[in-house]
């Protein structure tokens, strides 16, 4: 019953990160030293063909990306310079709406692919998400050896860490999957989320933790990047790679044909505020095209990403942000 | 890398719930409860609304969560299914076991009798200092549940012979349809059901459960909208307006209030929360003031110390609250005293229970009625 050290000590980091960071001025007006890579790829290659992604494109158009976010030479280079063999490297999915719009098969078999030409063993991959079922559903097949491929759910007990962790207002446990890797590799979708505004790549955290349905008042702010202010996020996300084959401007976050969009594209970057400020710039454009309102104008503006560029997570301000076509 | 193996505490944690299943399957000498088929225990809600798009807005609890498909309701265990709302835990509790009626605590109902005690998964709050967080924050597939419908939970009960069953533990608003369909149940064949709960639930599904519920007890968290909203993520004004509607329903009911130190045990919230007591709900509801520990996400306040409890205590009983107890620690204070000539009618040490003064409803000393269901 009593507080340990180690526990006073956590509280005390929180509270005090929590409260600076409601104290500030609006930091993201204040840019940060270096500008952020957001790289967009897009080709008609890379747009779905029933549901799936060529791996081949997509391995083509990742290499090419990883090369321009990590200024290498060579796309072997560029995966050597973000991972090391050794390693044990999570790759988290999004996998809810099923296989419609879930990150695609091929795109994360050509992250692989890009792991191992960084020398990172095979049997030190972890592709996972909430569930096996969700998993499943978004054509995964589950893989306990090996290349491994599997839910928190299969996990001891209830797959998730054995004590409360703190980010801000945020209480929370993460998936064991997430205590177990080194790094992280984020592979959302892009699509509109019919509370958060759009899930993106800090949204798509929540399904890293026990209780998501907890934090879903006031469009999820600020508790989506709060939650990523944590170190087992903060620290061990190391690449993002955003699925934009075909995304979803609206009544997300399960799959609506009608307001789906093959986009044919992926964005990649180490900078989760700048590439969901950059994806929620295309979700609003393609809203506009088909005659529908921005979403500030329906109340769902995803403020959390205002938030999170206020805690420091990244940039949003465009002048700060490389923004490379490829 | 040690993260998946299975430590010390987590082996006796897993055998313990193991075990406590098994002693209720056991205890019929049969098995209870067969394998799960998740699909078995989901069904319609009720209490929605349906929007456009498969959108819905839940009307069970005051959160009134907008829904939209896929996605689930903050209790975490009401999900939308393109655009029908659904339970997930009907019929699928993740504890069962056989407690004193006191324990819930309810001291003025059936007193020394036993009430068999379920819960599912979920809760509408999140509060900070809760007990059973370890259900109550989970989703139905993050424990160990169990199939037991309706008609099985009234067996048991009538085979164990409990007087009740209590829906309690975590929050028994979120698995309303389950529990409505065991208060029917037990009503038809004379097992009175009892809601435990925080509580926060709307006007109609509320007047609803009090047809078929014998009694209710309602964890009154503060008399505070700060304390609510910081430490509850809910909000005091709908939990005041159901205990309005229990008044109003004439029901059986007792407040249950956690003291927390700093956080609502100053002097004016007690007082101002049992002056509101007496005067819109009368002086015979029973109010317990239970003493905190540090769990869950609030482990860095002490227990409440038993001066303060006592205090309580007091100012409720100046207030004019006839029958104030103080819970989770022993102390003449669990006792029930006559109001009129002041005697011991029911002593407890904590759920050892003698009732020594009373005759029927009334005090044997002086004939004084006792209110409750005795």
């Amino acid at each position: 019953m009593k507080l340990t050290r180690r526990e006073f000590g956590k509280q005390v980091i929180y509270s005090a990160a929590a409260l600076s960071a409601s104290l500030s001025f609006p930091t993201f007006l204040i840019p940060s030293a270096a500008r952020s890579r957001v790289v967009l790829a897009r080709s008609e290659k890379l747009k779905r063909v029933n549901h799936q992604l060529s791996e081949e494109n997509a391995a083509h158009f990742l290499d090419q990306a990883v090369v321009k976010i990590t200024g290498r030479s060579s796309p072997p280079a560029a995966w050597k310079s973000l991972f090391s063999p050794g390693e044990r490297i999570g790759i988290k999915l999004s996998c809810l709406p099923g296989k419609p719009l879930s990150s695609a098969h091929g795109l994360v078999m050509a992250i692989v692919r890009g792991l191992k030409a960084a020398g990172v063993s095979e049997n030190h991959i972890y592709i996972w998400e909430r569930t096996n079922r969700e998993l499943e559903r978004a054509g995964f097949d589950i893989s306990r050896s090996g290349l491994k491929v599997e839910g928190t759910d299969a996990y001891l007990g209830d797959g998730y860490s054995e004590n409360i962790e703190f980010a801000g207002s945020v209480g929370t446990r993460f998936s064991r999957i997430m205590e177990k890797v080194d790094a992280l590799i984020n592979v959302p979708v892009l699509k509109d989320h019919d509370l958060a505004g759009v899930s993106i790549s800090m949204k798509n955290f929540y399904g890293a933790i026990y209780n998501p349905n907890k934090f879903h008042r006031n469009n999820c702010d600020p508790y989506v990047a709060e939650l990523c202010t944590h170190p087992m996020i903060k620290d061990k996300l190391r690449l993002i790679v955003c699925d934009a084959s075909r995304i979803q401007v609206n009544n997300g976050p399960a799959f609506y044909p009608k307001y789906a969009w093959e986009y044919g594209g992926f964005l990649v970057s180490q900078d989760p505020a700048a590439l969901d400020y950059i994806g929620w710039q295309i979700i609003e454009k393609r809203r506009k095209q088909i005659g529908l309102k921005p979403l500030k104008a329906v109340d769902r503006e995803p403020k959390y990403i205002l938030t999170a560029a206020r805690l420091k997570l990244g940039n949003i301000d465009e002048k700060y942000i490389q923004r490379i076509e490829i | 890398m040690k993260n998946d193996q299975l430590t010390r505490r987590s082996f006796l944690k897993y055998a313990f719930s193991a075990g406590s299943i098994c002693s209720l399957a056991l205890m019929e000498g049969a098995l209870l409860f067969p394998a799960v088929k998740n699909d078995e225990f989901i069904r319609e809600a009720k209490y929605y609304e349906k929007q456009g798009e498969k959108r819905v807005t839940c009307k069970l609890c005051p959160q009134e969560c907008r829904v939209a498909d896929l996605e689930r309701g903050t209790c975490g265990v009401r999900e939308n299914r393109g655009g029908t709302y659904y339970t997930l835990v009907y019929g699928n509790p993740c504890s069962a076991h056989i407690d004193p009626i006191e324990k819930k605590p309810m001291f003025h109902y059936y007193p020394t009798t036993e009430a068999l005690s379920i819960a599912t998964a979920g809760c509408n709050f999140v509060c900070k200092f809760c007990q059973n967080w370890e259900i109550s924050q989970k989703r139905p597939e993050q424990v160990h549940s169990m199939k037991f419908f309706p008609k099985r939970v009234i067996d048991v009960a009538k085979q164990r012979n409990c007087k009740t069953v209590a829906h309690t533990y975590s929050e028994p608003v979120v698995f309303f349809e389950y529990m409505l369909d065991c208060a029917i149940e037990g009503k038809k064949r004379g097992v009175p059901n009892v809601m435990i709960s925080n509580g926060y639930i709307q006007e109609k599904p509320m007047r609803e459960l009090c047809k078929y519920l014998g009694a209710v007890k309602i964890d009154l968290k503060a008399f505070t909208e700060k304390f609510y909203k910081e430490i509850c993520d809910g909000t005091l004004k709908p939990v005041l307006d159901t205990l309005l509607v229990l008044k109003d329903e004439k029901i059986w009911f007792e407040i249950v209030v956690l003291i927390i130190p700093t956080l609502n045990d100053s002097k004016k919230e007690i007082s101002d929360m049992t002056r509101w007591i007496v005067k819109e709900l009368g002086p015979d509801v029973p109010v317990h003031f239970s003493r905190y520990y540090p769990t869950f996400m609030l482990k860095n306040i002490p227990p409440t110390p038993p001066a303060t409890l006592h205090q309580a205590r007091k100012i409720a009983m100046d207030n004019g609250v006839k029958f104030a107890y103080i819970g989770n620690m022993v102390s003449d204070a669990e006792n029930t005293y006559c109001p009129s000539c002041g005697k011991v009618l029911i002593e407890r040490l904590r759920y050892h229970v003698i009732t020594r003064g009373m005759k029927g409803n009334r005090c044997k000393y002086c004939n004084e009625i006792i209110p409750g269901v005795f």
